[in-house]
């Protein structure tokens, strides 16, 4: 791939990357979250058209106008989030939009396509039931069926888009495995990732991508860790993983989870007999492969989803369950997993996101009418504090980039409730002892932080850290929810696993291993 | 090639130009239709105008055809505002005008004009309203698909008129007379109840039209000013996120169901207080002049602001009332509803040039101006 | 007495006749909504075939098979070409598909363009010179029950069965059945398997445009022979057929249970009552299909929302690949 440059309205993606692998090797693509690999690879399977440059395949020139075309030749891809029809079985999700061999039958064959996958899946390690139904799938497993599909088109190429973010170290580890043996087949393997010591295990050589260009290629066995983080980062960076805490966190519990049972979309009980313990001025994170009872988990500490069994508590007192307002009202902030769709009103203004939760209190209303100054003013000052970048506030948050959204999102949920203009009623004595929807809090007493830097790029996942360390600072109780390992491992006080829906194992993060995690991680026994 | 994509910023004169460049463009797509069918666009489009905004009269009979569209397109704006998609307007202004007929018959000639009005308005609201509340409580606790029984209680909403007036001895048939026992009609409204008009011009503004505008204030000031009015934004553009913020979705469905159901109710009262003056349960009447339908025209063509439906409504209304009136062998029927559906295809189209930017051109050749704020990169 | 003289079989037999153009229109919008997108302006696009069908039976010559094909295949095209705006504006333009749908209901309907053609092809209350009757296929119109209900029916009921069997058939069991459902379940996986989104769904809301031309045909040429202005002639049909593909939960051979059961409300019931002499106040009769659409869209939501099954994941979302 020579030149290539692509721009999407107000961002400048690849700025004439080259880039080149050749047959036959594991070939990296290094840097960090928003250096431009993922829009590179989308061009190369065709689903992105490049403004400019040009792909040469097996030194001819190609002009890749759908994923079809690439798909015939040769390529296959990998992405970060499956592309994966999940009523579909396995066998079906594999011949989808085949036009070769039995696939192109105009009557399908279930058995034939069953009988071959399953012969790939021996042959690679990829072993997995055509029959199921996709979302039945771990998500390991659903990984599995997106590399047999590039492997029943015969791709000659296979990218592979941050394929261990969703998948525990062990099963990472069977993963460089299968790439080994494609690539020892003459096929070649483009991994893309930000993990260097992953780079380091699996790839013959790899390209440094940085802001959307090219900084370097090199073979992987003759540069170091630190070189690499360095080409990637831009500067010398600090590899020591724990930023020591300043204060240690408190004694009082902000949350507590008792024997708390949820069940999911389907019906199946996602979180099962949790029992958690957060104090305030803690970080717990909770640790898991995507898909085990996280969202559910979340959704059901802040009352979007009612537990089917169990109760909460939080500082103490016992929370209404199924009910968002109860939640906020005594406390409880939350960074949603899906912070467009949920965190905020996507086509509002930054104005109106800004007090979407705070619009009920006095400060922010007289009567059935609102008082636009003071929301006004709460905007501009979360803006302001929370340095999010916009055109003004009437910006509609849609239009954010996702650091700036996230940052939005989080600087609302720490400050708002705790607006020093809210009156504070003191918290009704009720009959009974449950947080009464009508009381408002101080202040945040918990954030329920879901994947909060999920595909945000490396300036924001910084910030986003930092402002989780100040809310416990400040005494906050953090619960951290991430299928991120190494994030967890950096700020948490405390860490558990979760493994379909049920929590296991407490670790210290600084003494614990990624290996015991790991395990844990894959519902193996924990220490 | 043809590239789509996203505007950072919205400019605020595309809200305006892009409505009126709809309607242009509507009667261009028109004319063609005509010159197809063989007519004279020219000529066919004269005549509409003239029928509908060049003389007092015709001014008059707009603001009669409008006045119910200003309601009907009030109540979908309302309720499309929130994306609960209400497109029984037609079924709750027959409530509305039943009741309303119900209450005046009971009530007599002999009570003051205010209070009749007043009586009127409260009972087709009100009737209305738990029309409406049906389907509302269905979306709201059983999450049936609202358009689909919004729709269905409106044929059945229909089929109670015709009871009413032509299959029983209701109290709403009038079987005074031999003619109207073989020819059924309704009770008719004595003049002391008639719905007062104000004409310093030769224009004849009804009450009815002057109520609307009232409530078109009344729905500017509930969306922007209020906490109600935010919820709704909330929930119109993400349900989950109005979940997320502790909002109560149910109730609000409930709410904005009730309001827009009267609000139609209260055309279905103005139909028959101001002009009709008997419930008109004829092909030819209530049924037949769907202004429930039309209201959605009204509304998404105002892009459901209420100050703009009430300047919608009389556009539309124009057309609508030049259509009927110039009825006839040289004039198709029909030509109205196409034009209004084709003034909607282009809202709808033109829907795409407020969200997005269209680029013409085999590849974008400056770097595209970002917005100045939008830098992704902290 | 003969069996097939009763009531109950005769209410059986035109069940199946008045239910067969909700069962064309169903399995239209079926296709249309497998393949993500909703059109809600079957009943426009049916009063449109309605009168185009009409329309082509009344002048063109020929033999009267001839000419009713060729009558059907006109309100198919008609239908088809209706639902291409539909099409344009929620899958090239991006708007609103409810919104459309309902625009479309308005462009086509009883007030607009269908009165507009028919009023302007001078249609109106003209005596049909052909219509589809009945046929004996097998010379088994006398069996008991099954004989007149489903024997002696008209060519446009045999085509019905044999389009039910068609869909059921290309949805399931072939490769562009596949195809298309992953399309209307996950349109982000199907475009990167190089299933081109944007073919699919036109071709599929056309498809269903075309069936609903022809379900509209069936009432103009063979339930109630003729051409009258408004809407009165579908009567709500098309949107009966709208709430039956959620009925059916998206599966073409529950259709048929759910057409017929409607067909029996909407025609069978009521002509056939009175056809025996009971005296029922006809406006009960006639908003039973309605108010009994509702309380089935009520069981089966209730229903859908605690398994979440059937309807496809991406129905009403239009796919935008290059945005972010």
């Amino acid at each position: 791939m020579r030149g290539i440059t692509k721009r999407f309205p107000g961002v400048l993606a690849n700025d004439r990357v080259d880039f080149e692998a050749s047959v036959g090797e594991v070939h990296a693509l290094l840097g960090e979250n928003g250096a431009g690999k993922s829009t590179l690879s989308n061009i190369l399977i065709g689903l992105y058209r490049p403004d400019e440059g040009e792909i040469r395949l097996h030194g001819e020139h190609v002009d890749f106008h759908s994923p079809s075309d690439a798909i015939d030749a040769g390529i296959g891809m990998v992405h970060q989030h499956f592309r994966l029809v999940p009523p579909f079985t396995v066998a079906e999700n594999i011949i989808l939009g085949e036009h070769r061999e039995e696939a192109r039958r105009f009557v399908i064959q279930p058995r034939a396509i069953e009988r071959h996958v399953t012969g790939l899946g021996e042959r690679y390690g990829l072993s997995v039931d055509p029959r199921a139904r996709v979302w039945q799938l771990s998500v390991g497993e659903q990984q599995r069926v997106e590399i047999l599909k590039a492997l029943y088109r015969e791709a000659r190429i296979l990218i592979l888009d941050e394929p261990t973010a969703v998948l525990t170290p062990q099963e990472s580890e069977a993963l460089f495995v299968t790439l080994r043996t494609m690539a020892a087949e003459g096929r070649t393997v483009i991994f893309i990732s930000h993990k260097l010591h992953e780079v380091k295990a699996v790839a013959d050589r790899v390209t440094v991508l940085r802001g959307g260009r090219t900084i370097a290629t090199l073979k992987t066995a003759d540069a170091s860790s630190r070189e690499l983080a360095a080409l990637m980062v831009g500067r010398q960076v600090d590899l020591a993983r724990r930023i020591e805490r300043a204060a240690p966190p408190g004694v009082d519990p902000a949350l507590e989870l008792d024997g708390l049972s949820v069940r999911g979309d389907r019906g199946e009980q996602a979180v099962k007999e949790a029992s958690l313990s957060v104090r305030s001025g803690e970080i717990v994170g909770v640790a898991g492969v995507a898909g085990n009872g996280q969202r559910e988990l979340a959704e059901a500490i802040t009352g979007m989803r009612p537990p089917s069994r169990g109760t909460l508590r939080i500082a103490g007192r016992k929370l209404r369950a199924g009910d968002p307002r109860s939640a906020i009202a005594a406390g409880v902030a939350h960074v949603p997993e899906d912070r467009l769709g949920t965190g905020v009103a996507p086509s509002l203004s930054i104005t109106e996101n800004s007090v979407l939760k705070s619009y009920r209190g006095r400060a922010m209303s007289r009567g059935p009418l609102l008082r636009w100054r003071a929301i006004r003013d709460v905007a501009a000052d979360l803006i302001e504090r929370y340095g999010v970048h916009t055109s003004g506030p009437h910006q509609r948050v849609r239009d954010l980039s996702g650091g700036n959204l996230q940052k939005l999102v989080l600087g609302r949920e720490l400050s708002s409730l705790a607006s020093p203009s809210v009156s504070q009623s003191p918290p009704r004595r009720g009959r009974r002892r449950l947080w009464p929807a009508s009381t408002l809090s101080s202040g945040p007493k918990v954030l329920i932080a879901a994947s909060p830097t999920r595909g945000l790029d490396v300036g924001a996942i910084e910030t986003v850290h930092a402002y989780l360390r100040q809310a416990a600072a400040e005494g906050v109780g953090v619960l951290l929810i991430s299928e991120d390992l190494d994030e967890i491992l950096a700020l948490a006080d405390r860490l558990v696993v979760i493994y379909e829906g049920e929590l296991t194992g407490a670790f210290d993060p600084a003494t614990a291993t990624v290996e015991e995690i790991g395990l844990a991680m894959a519902g193996g026994d924990s220490a | 090639m043809i590239k789509i994509e996203r505007r950072l910023g919205q400019p605020r004169w595309l809200n305006v130009a892009v409505p009126i460049g709809s309607i242009a463009f509507s009667f261009l797509v028109m004319a063609a239709v005509l010159g197809i069918t063989g007519h004279d666009p020219i000529h066919t489009y004269r005549r509409l105008f003239d029928a509908a905004f060049i003389s007092s009269p015709a001014w008059t009979a707009t603001l009669m055809t409008g006045t119910p569209l200003l309601f009907t397109g009030l109540a979908a704006a309302v309720a499309f505002r929130m994306q609960l998609f209400n497109i029984g307007a037609e079924g709750q202004l027959y409530l509305g005008a039943v009741c309303a007929t119900g209450i005046a018959i009971w009530l007599g000639p002999h009570h003051p004009t205010a209070l009749t009005i007043l009586a009127m308005c409260v009972c087709g609201a009100a009737g209305a309203s738990l029309w409406a509340l049906i389907p509302g409580a269905l979306k709201a606790f059983a999450r049936t698909n609202e358009i689909i029984t919004t729709l269905m209680l409106n044929y059945v909403a229909g089929l109670l008129l015709t009871y009413l007036i032509f299959d029983s001895a209701s109290p709403w048939r009038d079987v005074s007379t031999i003619q109207t026992r073989s020819f059924p009609q309704s009770v008719a409204l004595q003049p002391s109840q008639f719905w007062p008009t104000l004409g310093p011009l030769d224009v004849v503004v009804p009450f009815g039209f002057l109520l609307a505008i009232g409530v078109g204030i009344a729905l500017y000031v509930l969306f922007r000013a209020t906490r109600f009015g935010f919820e709704m934004n909330v929930i119109g553009d993400s349900q989950r996120a109005a979940r997320y913020s502790g909002m109560r979705t149910r109730r609000k469905i409930l709410a904005v169901m009730a309001i827009s159901g009267g609000i139609a109710g209260l055309g279905g009262a103005s139909q028959v207080g101001d002009f009709s003056h008997v419930l008109d349960a004829s092909p030819q009447g209530l049924q037949g002049a769907a202004f429930g339908y039309t209201g959605i025209v009204v509304a998404a063509l105002a892009r459901y602001n209420p100050i703009s439906v009430c300047l919608v409504a009389v556009l539309i209304g124009g057309l609508q009332n030049a259509g009927l009136y110039l009825q006839g062998p040289d004039f198709p029927t029909g030509l109205v509803g196409v034009l209004q559906g084709i003034i909607l295809f282009c809202t709808l189209g033109g829907e795409l040039l407020i969200r997005y930017r269209v680029r013409f051109g085999r590849r974008a050749r400056a770097p595209v101006e970002a917005a100045p704020a939008a830098e992704p990169v902290p | 007495m003969n069996v097939n003289h009763t009531l109950v079989i005769s209410v059986l037999t035109q069940a199946v006749a008045y239910g067969t153009p909700i069962l064309f229109a169903a399995l239209g919008e079926l296709l249309a909504e497998r393949s993500g997108v909703l059109n809600l302006g079957v009943e426009g696009m049916m009063l449109v075939g309605a009168v185009m069908g009409f329309w082509a039976m009344q002048r063109a010559p020929g033999p009267t098979a001839l000419v009713l094909l060729l009558a059907v295949l006109t309100a198919a095209f008609a239908g088809l070409v209706i639902s291409a705006i539909h099409a344009f504006l929620v899958i090239s333009l991006r708007a609103s598909q409810i919104v459309s749908g309902l625009a479309l209901t308005i462009f086509a309907g009883g007030l607009g363009l269908s009165s507009y053609l028919g009023n302007d092809l001078g249609l109106a209350d003209l005596p049909p010179k052909h219509q589809f009757s009945e046929i004996d296929v097998f010379g088994l119109k006398d069996v008991p029950v099954i004989g007149p209900v489903f024997l002696h029916q008209s060519a446009l009921v045999y085509a019905s069965w044999a389009m039910v069997a068609v869909v059921a058939f290309y949805l399931l069991r072939t490769r562009f059945g596949l195809n298309v459902r992953a399309v209307g379940e996950s349109p982000g996986a199907a475009d990167a398997m190089g299933i081109s989104v944007v073919r699919y769904r036109y071709a599929h809301v056309l498809a269903g445009g075309a069936l609903a031309g022809v379900g509209g045909a069936c009432f103009s040429l063979s339930i109630t022979p003729g051409w009258t202005d408004g809407d009165s002639l579908v009567g709500g049909a098309g949107w009966i057929a709208i709430a039956l593909v959620i009925f059916s939960f998206w599966r073409p051979e529950l259709c048929i249970i759910g057409a017929y059961l409607f067909g029996g409300l909407a025609g069978g019931l009521p002509s056939a009552l009175q056809a025996h002499g009971y005296k029922i106040k006809p406006e009960f009769l006639n908003a039973l299909p309605y108010v009994m659409t509702v309380v089935v869209l009520v069981l089966v939501s209730t229903a859908l929302a605690r398994r979440r099954l059937g309807a496809p994941a991406a129905l009403g979302v239009a796919y935008v690949r290059e945005e972010r």
